[in-house]
């Protein structure tokens, strides 16, 4: 079961300058701010109630975040749903009958995570999330 | 002088068909759809979902014909706060252009967008119990 919204994904090109806006003239609080290697990005994390804000910047071409920057610029790229157990709501959309990106969840910034595929929500990108106990992922 | 943001109040997912995407998000996600409603004099049909503290605003036109290929895409957010004049002052000061605060569609609240820097992302301030009630639309 879904449970609340758990943060919306921004694909920006300068995460640093981004954060002149997210973090400084919002004056939201980072919670989380790490370089995930295996997905070629710099991921930002800022608390806004109880949901959160992401900031994705590329941080090489082979990606997809580098790819959506090339392809549409800067926006808003996903939004992502916590639930309680990502691998039963991975392994009931699969059931469904609803096309995936990852087979099995994995680790990410926002906790355990796993995507759904674009093309089974109308061309929006969907990540469920099931946060770490004690916070984010270090 | 702060924002002082509060929360998430809406996320936009724009449809060319929203009845049809906020319905497959109910399909897939078991988001259930708690209010729709067309906008006089605009031709929008909106339907709205409540996770937690967020709504979820799926907007689109009013259907006359069967849509070929239904396309969505993630369109703006809102962030509430608790004083909208200090918060479009506040952004003001820090160098970004906002709109006047003006009533907003829901009942007793303000709105202002931000017009630039926020790196793509349409993206407003929203007010509640803005306005007296003796105003209220």
């Amino acid at each position: 079961m879904l449970t609340k919204v758990h943060h919306v994904g921004i694909v920006v090109r300068s995460a640093d300058e981004a954060l002149k806006f997210y973090r400084d003239a919002l004056g939201l609080s980072v919670t989380a701010d790490r370089v995930i290697d295996d997905q070629g990005v710099r991921g930002i994390l800022l608390q806004v109630g109880n949901s959160e804000i992401e900031l994705l910047e590329p941080t090489r071409a082979d990606t997809g975040v580098a790819r959506f920057l090339e392809s549409r610029g800067e926006g808003m790229h996903h939004i992502c749903f916590e639930s309680d157990d990502v691998g039963r709501e991975l392994d009931e959309a699969r059931a469904r009958g609803i096309e995936v990106i990852d087979e099995k969840p994995r680790a990410g910034l926002a906790g355990m995570i796993c995507f759904l595929h674009p093309k089974s929500n109308h061309g929006v990108l969907v990540e469920l999330a099931t946060p770490v106990a004690g916070g984010h992922q270090p | 002088m702060s924002v002082e943001a509060t929360n998430i109040d809406h996320i936009v997912i724009s449809s060319n068909d929203s009845a049809a995407t906020a319905a497959l998000f109910t399909k897939n996600l078991g988001i259930e759809i708690k209010r729709t409603m067309s906008r006089p004099g605009t031709g929008a049909h909106l339907e709205f979902a409540k996770l937690d503290e967020v709504v979820l605003e799926f907007g689109g036109p009013q259907q006359t014909a069967p849509v070929a290929e239904v396309k969505a895409r993630l369109s703006g957010f809102v962030l509430a706060v608790k004083d909208l004049e200090k918060a479009v002052a506040s952004l003001r000061a820090s160098g970004y252009e906002t709109s006047e605060p003006h009533a907003a569609v829901q009942p007793g609240a303000m709105i202002a967008a931000v017009k630039g820097g926020t790196h793509g992302v349409p993206f407003a301030l929203i007010q509640y119990n803005a306005l007296p009630a003796a105003n209220r639309s």
